[in-house]
């Protein structure tokens, strides 16, 4: 499943995705009502790591630089471009889905960039979860002081709580996911958004 | 069909009945041979006190140890409660039906089955088809079988002048491994710690940890079940049933090994996040289970849940004679890092005043109560009374040490009575050689939860305090 069709997805069950549109050829530029700047991304079922390869093209300002993005997008991959507003400020923090093979499918959250990168500050538990677990994976994790209010920054726990429910219902009634990576999620002040999303089906 | 009806009987938990207090055993390649398994079994059997029929079975005949021997199954009498198999893998799979077709339970002691390969693999298969067919149940085999000390049916071989079997207890003891199992229980027998029950489930062709998790968890005897895991017979399964055991008693488990992922997802973070065994450290906090890292802390945590209270909040009490063991067990209660990030209490005004004015005036009365080594058996009893009452404490940690010339054998005896009758959960610390052993003994006896260091003793505190979240959890989600 490609990001788009995996955010299309995530939508149906509530959580919350940058406004967007799938965008083929530079023609259709003309058309979007999105509120500028915007990130392209390239809409492709086999590259899974976008940034890895060139495929994410962030700040674009106006009609024109978009224009551009979608060209080079179009040529250097021969697919189209999921267009997304920006999204600013926040905590980074990561969803995931895997298959254990003991245990079936298991959820996890941490959070993001270097805290999961370095010190795996990751929790999990099994699909499906009640609100009890979610928030105790939210004051499990090491870096739990971040989620609770730190330097200014301020989290709406209540929003990852339900992403969390959210993810674990949408895996329940489609056991065919076998792994899906919410990275990142920006948790803010008034809500958490799904900045990347990528789902893997059997 | 009698098949089918045996099969139907033997579905229910209570089944395993008959395999803790069988009323008779058959043992399937008795030996004259005391280097034997076939010889040892028989001689555990006589000398633990199983009051049971014994039928030793080999085509040889003759008498072994008193007991009459029967040249085959089918010579035997009547059908058994238990067999044991104690030949090897291949001729076990020889003459297993003739043992099925007349016992209720059966365990191929051999190893040589699955865990070499394709061909102990299918041989594994074949007992498990001819088991179903007579309705009769497999423990094993590549297994040490089981040890019950209330009905001294023992089929494990180690060298009893080298080795010690633990007594009658409350605790019960899964282990997928024999080796470790008779191991953790040959050291703890050091405390006279006592099990209700040890099996070793081995290569787990039939009954698997889950089916006993659930008798045991019902089982009026086990108190508290402890489970050595290597790997889950089926993960989902187990969840399930120690959701439902937890609520009535404690779940301690040694997980070890690592859980294998499936390929396509490992290209994904969480795949690779999901390395070590993190989904089971989420599995077992969502069914109640808490889980050990090795063996001493496997029954540590057992007894301390079989024989303390769930302990409902942080603030902790410490009694001690000895200042610095004052301490450093406040720094192992209070740290986050090494240590169980809880609090020491803050002792009312009132618990204060008491101790000092009518129990030890010469003793500091902060948290930790360092009494001195001028505190005699009745101060203990004095300041165990008084905090006991006070509002501020959720559970106490006593250190009985027997070294001061003040403190005697009835210490024990005070300390039993406040873990009996307290308010508060107690957990009792103790340090010291052959005299401190002795009193371990003692405690132990008495169903106090003792511990012979402070860092054990804090951890079991711990892990009370774990087993009244895990309480409140079990409820909180069930609503």
């Amino acid at each position: 499943m490609n990001e788009y069709e995996a955010k299309k997805f995530l939508k149906k069950y509530g959580i919350n995705i940058p406004p967007g549109t799938l965008i083929r050829t530079p023609e259709e530029v003309e058309s979007i009502d999105l509120n500028y700047p915007l990130v392209a991304k390239v809409v492709r079922d086999d590259i899974i790591h976008k940034s890895d390869v060139g495929g994410v093209i962030l700040n674009i300002c106006n009609e024109d630089e978009l224009r551009n993005a979608i060209r080079k997008i179009n040529q250097k991959f021969d697919a189209p471009a999921l267009v997304e507003e920006m999204q600013k400020g926040g905590v980074e923090i990561i969803v995931g889905v895997l298959k254990d093979s003991t245990f079936g499918h298991a959820i996890m959250f941490g959070l993001g960039g270097i805290f999961t990168e370095v010190f795996r500050d990751v929790t999990f538990r099994v699909i499906p979860i009640t609100d009890k677990d979610a928030e105790l994976m939210l004051s499990e994790i090491r870096g739990k002081k971040i989620l609770e209010g730190y330097r200014g920054i301020k989290v709406n726990r209540e929003a990852i709580i339900d992403l969390l429910l959210s993810v674990s219902k949408l895996v329940e009634e489609n056991p065919q996911i076998e792994g899906m990576d919410l990275n990142p999620v920006l948790a803010r002040e008034k809500d958490c958004v799904v900045l990347d999303a990528k789902i893997i089906e059997k | 069909m009698s098949g089918n009806l045996f099969n139907f009987l033997n579905l229910s938990p209570s089944m395993f009945d008959r395999l803790i207090n069988p009323d008779n055993v058959a043992v399937v390649g008795a030996s004259t041979n005391p280097k034997k398994i076939g010889y040892v079994v028989l001689e555990n059997l006589k000398n633990n006190g199983y009051k049971g029929r014994v039928y030793p079975v080999n085509p040889k005949g003759g008498e072994i140890l008193g007991y009459k021997v029967y040249e085959s199954m089918e010579k035997v009498p009547e059908d058994v409660d238990l067999a044991v198999i104690t030949l090897p893998a291949e001729l076990t799979v020889k003459i297993f039906e003739s043992v099925a077709r007349k016992s209720r339970f059966v365990i191929p002691i051999a190893g040589g089955f699955g865990e070499t390969g394709e061909k102990g693999k299918k041989m594994e298969d074949e007992i498990r088809n001819i088991a179903r067919k007579y309705g009769t149940r497999i423990i094993g085999p590549n297994t040490v079988g089981i040890y019950i000390p209330s009905t001294g049916v023992n089929t494990a071989l180690v060298v009893r002048e080298r080795s010690r079997f633990p007594g009658d207890g409350e605790i019960a003891f899964i282990t997928q491994s024999g080796a470790l199992g008779l191991l953790t229980m040959d050291s703890v027998s050091m405390y006279d710690v006592g099990f209700s029950a040890f099996i070793n489930l081995g290569n787990r062709v039939d009954v698997n940890e889950n089916e006993l998790l659930e008798y045991f968890g019902e089982d009026k005897k086990s108190k508290v079940v402890i489970m050595y895991i290597e790997s889950f017979a089926d993960g989902r399964e187990f969840m399930k049933v120690a959701r439902k055991v937890s609520k009535k008693k404690p779940i301690v488990i040694l997980k070890a090994g690592r859980t294998a992922r499936g390929g396509k997802a490992a290209s994904l973070h969480t795949g690779a996040l999901g390395g070590s065994d993190a989904v089971a450290d989420g599995a077992f906090k969502q069914c109640g289970v808490i889980r050990a890292y090795d063996e001493i802390e496997l029954v540590d945590y057992g007894r301390a849940l079989a024989y303390g209270r769930p302990v409902r909040g942080d603030r902790i009490a410490v009694v001690t004679s000895a200042g610095g063991v004052g301490v450093v067990t406040t720094d192992y209660i209070e740290s986050e890092v090494r240590g169980i990030g809880m609090k020491m209490a803050d002792l009312s005004e009132e618990t204060k005043k008491k101790i000092k004015e009518e129990v030890v005036p010469f003793a500091s009365v902060e948290n930790p109560i360092d009494m001195t080594a001028q505190a005699s058996d009745d101060d203990y009893d004095g300041v165990l009374e008084a905090l006991n009452e006070d509002e501020n404490v959720d559970a106490i940690l006593v250190y009985a040490l027997f070294q001061t010339p003040l403190i005697s054998e009835k210490l024990v005896d005070i300390i039993t009575r406040w873990h009996r009758k307290g308010k508060k959960p107690l957990v009792v610390g103790t340090i010291g050689s052959d005299f401190a052993l002795e009193m371990m003994k003692r405690f132990e006896k008495n169903r106090v939860p003792v511990f012979p260091s402070i860092e054990r003793s804090v951890k079991a505190l711990k892990i009370l305090r774990e087993r009244a979240k895990i309480l409140d959890y079990l409820k909180e989600v069930e609503e």
